[in-house]
């Protein structure tokens, strides 16, 4: 596909986006598409710091602070959920603090693993710490709708918000992607030792990218909690919701890149509740076996993921210069 | 002053001494060649200046400035670019490759694109700016190894056998490329198997044989020293 035709693909989407909710008033497709925003941003903000190669399964951490951060503030302290949003955020960020610091110096799968460990020590103390977080039930937001409380009656703001926040962060993933840090985050992704020779401090662009990540990924929990009107440890510290599911999206549609998440997360959430819906029902964890495979095929067979298959056409033309040199010397 | 002082460098790898109480000056503007069998030490002499590896004992002072606490990133900054042996380009096109450490300097895109290729057109690389490193030849992807160095402006440029594994032609073709990159007032230290190259671009010879540096010299002298000779035959050398 030339880049042109992509370009008037995003903009036909993007002009669709925004005219669905005038046309449709079924609450189940605008719900859905919400949710496939959602994933988006969630995914494209997991996907920062896989520009250098730094894979987290922890992310749900990110997500269940920033969330916690706006439900408590909202419900226990009657804090606008507007000023939520910074806070959250901000509280997210001193989790990626904490936890990159010391994870920083692990590489590869020592460090995907560690993130995990994270995550289900929040949950833990989100079960424990009882008079902040109200234990295991959680948190309900109360129904007043209204800008101001970030609560409506119909599903089209939220959509709206979810679109937007989606487009935001899959453009500040881009631009990112595109400057110094980038280059420095994927030049440390393929040979760090090399980067690091070349005056890259690496270590300072992992952190970078993580507080990007950690930030972008409380910011979208703040919003999801206003968006379900709950929170409550096992859902908002998920490790299969919002540690897992971003990691699978990713990889389905290819980590590392822009539009890899995006692929991942349209494709993979409505087959994620369509399948947690049928077959959930039928035996309780038959939806993961379908994922287990999906997952299988998708690395075994496009390691790069579905925007692989796409770039594929676009790059072969770059290799005309061949390597004649190579051959005529060895008669 | 010398550019470089190397001062009782030690590196040991459990029992064995790498690196032996190395010591020595490399001045602004030559060119010195280090040689050595396999196993004599030289790569981890590359390693233990670039801050790859960290020292037993001795001091590395670039300009007068001490490096032994310096990470590579800062020593890099502080003018000590390299090359490695095993070339592993960046997954990304030859000029992205080259723009990395320039951005490590200035995050300025637009500046970074247009001196990287100044750099690609010195080392003759400008009509690969957009290709991908994994489709070229071995020779094309040592020269984009020395072009990343050299975009870090160095004061002085390790390079770790960018000859070694070329065929004639290309040698011929690179050779060239190391006196000119000297010219642009980059001094360099020169790893090399490749004996008549090293002694056709070097000013000044350093030997290195069990992690000890046994003869410096001009190359016709050290050619002819009775200890490197010994070292290369692999005779016992008791008087050396």
């Amino acid at each position: 596909m030339s880049a042109k035709r992509l370009q008037l693909l995003g903009i036909t989407l993007l002009a669709a986006a925004i005219v669905i909710p005038a046309f449709v008033d079924s609450r189940f497709i605008l719900q859905m598409l919400t949710l496939i925003f959602f994933s988006i941003a969630m995914t494209s903000a997991w996907n920062i710091p896989v520009f250098g190669g730094k894979m987290s399964l922890g992310h749900a951490a990110f997500f269940g602070i920033g969330g916690y951060t706006g439900a408590i503030l909202y419900v226990k302290f009657g804090v606008s959920p507007w000023i939520g949003l910074p806070a959250g955020v901000a509280v997210s960020l001193l989790g990626g603090v904490i936890m990159t610091l010391p994870l920083l110096r692990l590489r590869g799968p020592f460090f995907t693993l560690a993130t995990i460990a994270f995550a289900e020590v929040l949950r833990m103390i989100a079960i424990d710490w009882r008079s902040l977080t109200n234990g295991s039930v959680g948190l309900n937001i109360p129904f007043k709708p209204g800008w101001a409380n970030l609560t409506f009656q119909s599903g089209a703001p939220f959509y709206f918000i979810s679109l937007i926040l989606a487009i935001a962060v899959v453009f500040i993933a881009y631009r990112l992607r595109h400057s110094a840090l980038g280059f420095h985050l994927r030049a440390s992704a393929s040979n760090d030792e090399a980067a690091q020779a070349l005056g890259v401090d690496t270590r300072r662009a992992h952190f970078i990218g993580l507080l990007w990540s950690s930030g972008l990924t409380g910011l979208i929990g703040v919003f999801y909690v206003f968006f379900i009107y709950v929170v409550e440890p096992n859902t908002m510290f998920s490790t299969t919701l919002f540690s897992l599911q971003p990691a699978l999206n990713g990889i389905i549609g290819g980590i590392g890149t822009i539009w890899g998440p995006v692929i991942g997360a349209v494709i993979m959430t409505p087959l994620g509740e369509y399948l947690r819906v049928y077959l959930g029902t039928i035996q309780q964890g038959l939806n993961f076996v379908v994922y287990g495979v999906v997952l299988i095929v998708t690395v075994n067979f496009i390691p790069g993921g579905i925007v692989s298959l796409v770039r594929l056409k676009s790059s072969n033309r770059s290799n005309g210069s061949g390597s004649p040199s190579g051959a005529t010397e060895a008669h | 002053m010398p550019l470089l002082q190397v001062k009782n460098l030690t590196k040991r790898f459990g029992g064995l001494k790498a690196v032996n109480n190395v010591s020595f000056d490399i001045h602004s503007d030559e060119i010195v060649g280090l040689i050595g069998a396999n196993g004599a030490g030289k790569t981890t002499l590359f390693n233990l200046i670039s801050g790859i590896l960290h020292p037993e004992g001795g001091d590395i002072t670039l300009d007068g400035r001490p490096l032994n606490q310096l990470s590579p990133p800062r020593r890099s900054l502080a003018g000590l670019g390299r090359t490695f042996q095993i070339v592993r380009p960046f997954a990304m096109t030859v000029l992205e490759n080259v723009m990395v450490p320039l951005l490590a300097r200035d995050p300025h895109m637009g500046k970074a694109r247009e001196e990287g290729m100044q750099v690609l057109a010195l080392l003759r690389l400008e009509h690969l700016a957009d290709t991908q490193p994994d489709s070229l030849t071995l020779a094309q992807r040592k020269r984009i190894e020395v072009a990343r160095a050299l975009a870090t402006r160095p004061k002085l440029l390790m390079l770790d056998e960018v000859l070694a594994g070329l065929n004639p032609t290309e040698i011929s073709e690179n050779l060239p490329i190391i006196r000119q990159v000297h010219e642009q007032g980059v001094t360099i230290f020169i790893i090399e198997h490749l004996m008549d190259a090293l002694m056709a671009v070097s000013q000044r010879v350093l030997v290195m044989d069990q992690g000890a540096i046994i003869a410096s010299g001009t190359p016709q002298e050290v050619t002819s020293n009775e200890c490197v000779i010994k070292a290369y035959l692999g005779e016992e050398t008791p008087n050396c």
